[in-house]
């Protein structure tokens, strides 16, 4: 598909998604739907320097509070339309980051990400200490209820951060088909051989660090008016640095795709988590499905779909199907305790079970492994008398048990090993 | 002939070590040159330095006459100066037709000319592959190919970037006799089409049969410049390789 077809497409299922959710007419859902499309944005912009050209920032706080803080500032000087701040918030980051990128990008791998990490920790300190902007007190951004034509504020705002994520998708699959984008990825496999094609690797890098600190920008500028009083300690939470590199890395790096899955599966998730349940719960949620995708998918979800063996050969050996049963069992024991609202979460924990009974059935050839995970799965999740729960807990230890000492068949052993 | 890369009074040291202490070289246009010398003599040091890879303390590098010095890597290579490294260096995650297009595309395209379409640069690609001999690899990724495949590649994406001058740093380390006389033989074809040789290798047989003249390097500096059957007889020579 070509650029124009594609972005026309996007915003096609933008618009969908925008009429589905005010047939809901709910305005929470615009309101979770916003942090999700903030994510998908902050998550492709990451990707572009961290998944195309291979350099680590850990500093996507600040290119977004700089998005946001800009606002801040005109709203108290020159009050103006959020489209043109999200302009003025995408100018600015995008300087920073090519100033960054002058300094920071003789430095490579960890270094690289740690001069990031204290770029952000420079830029807090300053607007803690600026007190037009609010300082540490924080600011206001008073925001009116209604606007024409669209009715509720929020749903205006989700509606901005909609062309935004359409925006960035649209990006980084043009840089990702183009010459610009073949530069980066020869730049991430090996910097010196790519220099020697006649890569000029230190213009595409600031490139990069450009557009990437750019789009964050963007994603930054309408904060302060989605959540009316901005203070530092928000506008620059480790949350944003953490996912934007947490979201790409599940969805897969390589592809554009890639951070839209993360973004839209993972944000979505800690949405559903932090309503349903306690935020600290949330996070172990989080951190479990991170511990999940980085054993099982290493390359993402995306180079799992795409097929690469390795990963069922993984999880079917012994040690890390013990390791990987007890971590998805874990967050099912919080779930299950937790109000009814919450079980459709353990969904995706059973999810990753039946699929340790696959690999780890067939490698020793007892699929039908597979059946007792999902019939838990099925007690669990319907709601019933707390019996069900027990049966299921017991099918679980069966499979885990049975997994781990069943005797593999020979003729199963003999084919499965190569 | 006229000079197409000459080197003057070279120098590079790291730390308190001198790798290369005034180095002076020339190479003629259509020339095919072997570069030898022990381990740790300053061989890759001395292409890294005139590449562009490394920064040079002392001395000049002139190209067709105009001065490098301060040129990036990828400037020189656009220049018409092309390097294969030692150790096979691929991008790892294209497969071997596109390891092609990075050079066609940044170096080629890169160049005054008129720009190369899109399928022109596939053709070009599968041309090069052809030649040595890796046109049913062209969709693989690199790591499913083996060492002297990844040797040929090397040498396939150096060529890809249409180098006035080739400098192959030690392309057949590692390969078989045969093998070794297909690339010796390539090598020499690509002579004949005008593109200038430097040939650093260990395998000596190689080596003189590629080279019309010989250089060797021992402990970053020349000790000898001549036809092959002279230097090779020399006695400074014999007693850097053999001891006294």
């Amino acid at each position: 598909m070509r650029t124009l077809p594609f972005s026309l497409t996007s915003a096609a299922i933008g618009a969908i998604v925008f009429a589905a959710a005010r047939l809901v007419g709910n305005d929470y859902l615009f309101f979770a739907g916003y942090v999700v499309l903030q994510y998908v944005v902050l998550a492709t912009a990451w990707n572009i320097l961290g998944g195309y050209t291979g350099y680590v920032n850990f500093g996507s706080a600040a290119f977004f509070a700089l998005g946001a803080y800009a606002s801040v500032f005109l709203n108290k000087t020159y009050p103006l339309p959020i489209p043109i701040l999200i302009v003025i918030g995408a100018v600015i980051s995008g300087f920073v980051g090519l100033g960054m990128g002058y300094l920071t990008l003789r430095l490579r791998g960890a270094f690289f990400a740690i001069a990031t990490l204290a770029l952000a920790v420079v830029l807090q300190t300053l607007i803690i200490n600026w007190s037009y902007v609010g300082g540490a007190r924080g600011a206001y951004v008073i925001r009116p209820d209604e606007i024409e034509p669209i009715g509720s504020y929020v749903q205006y705002l989700f509606l901005l951060m909609l062309a935004l994520a359409v925006i960035a998708l649209t990006v980084a699959r043009t840089i990702e088909r183009s010459r610009l984008g073949l530069g980066f990825a020869a730049i991430r496999d090996d910097e010196l051989a790519a220099e020697a094609s006649g890569v000029p690797t230190l213009k595409l890098k600031l490139i990069a660090t450009t557009i990437s600190g750019a789009l964050m920008g963007m994603a930054g500028a309408p904060f302060p008016y989605y959540i009316g009083y901005l203070q530092p300690s928000s506008a620059f939470a480790l949350d944003y640095a953490v996912n934007s590199i947490a979201m790409p890395m599940i969805g897969g790096t390589t592809s554009w795709v890639g951070p839209l899955i993360g973004a839209v599966l993972l944000g979505s998730l800690q949405q559903v988590a932090t309503v349903t349940i306690s935020s600290s719960v949330n996070l172990l949620i989080v951190g479990l499905l991170i511990v999940d995708c980085v054993i099982i998918a290493p390359t993402g979800i995306l180079g799992l779909i795409q097929g690469r063996r390795t990963a069922r050969d993984v999880v079917a050996d012994p040690a890390v199907f013990a390791l990987l049963f007890v971590v998805n069992v874990i967050p099912l024991y919080f779930l299950h305790q937790e109000a009814l609202t919450a079980r459709p979460l353990e969904v995706i924990f059973w999810g990753v079970l039946i699929f340790l009974a696959i690999a780890r059935g067939r490698m020793i050839g007892h699929p039908w492994l597979i059946v007792l995970p999902m019939v838990g799965a099925a007690l669990s999740i319907v709601p019933g008398p707390s019996l069900q729960w027990l049966i299921s807990a017991l099918l679980l230890a069966i499979c885990f048990a049975w997994g781990l000492l069943l005797r593999p068949r020979e003729d199963a052993a003999r084919s499965g090993t190569p | 002939m006229t000079a197409l890369l000459e080197v003057d009074n070279l120098s590079k040291r790291f730390g308190g070590f001198v790798a290369l202490d005034g180095i002076t070289l020339s190479v003629a246009a259509g020339e095919r040159l072997g570069l030898i010398g022990p381990n740790g003599s300053g061989k890759s040091t001395l292409v890294n330095c005139v590449c562009g890879t490394l920064a040079s303390e002392m001395g000049t590098v002139r190209f067709e006459g105009a001065t490098m010095n301060g040129l990036t890597a990828h400037e020189r290579t656009r220049r018409g100066l092309a390097r294969s490294f030692q150790l096979p260096r691929p991008f790892t995650s294209m497969s071997v037709a596109e390891n092609l297009r990075v050079p066609l595309l940044y170096t080629v395209n890169a160049r005054s000319a008129p720009h190369l379409s899109a399928a022109a640069i596939d053709e070009r690609a599968a041309e090069l592959l052809s030649l040595v001999g890796l046109a049913d690899k062209a969709r693989q990724l690199p790591r499913d190919l083996t060492q002297v495949e990844m040797r040929k590649l090397e040498l396939a994406r150096a060529l890809a970037a249409d180098p006035k001058l080739l400098i192959a740093d030690e392309a057949m380390a590692g390969l078989s006799g045969t093998e070794v006389a297909d690339i010796v033989a390539l090598l020499i074809r690509l002579n004949e089409r005008g593109i200038t040789i430097i040939l650093i290798e260990h395998i000596m047989r190689a080596v003189m049969s590629f080279s019309q003249r010989l250089v060797v390097l021992v402990s970053g500096k020349k000790i000898a410049d001549g036809a092959p059957d002279i230097v090779i007889r020399d006695p400074e020579v014999e007693r850097a390789y053999i001891g006294e």
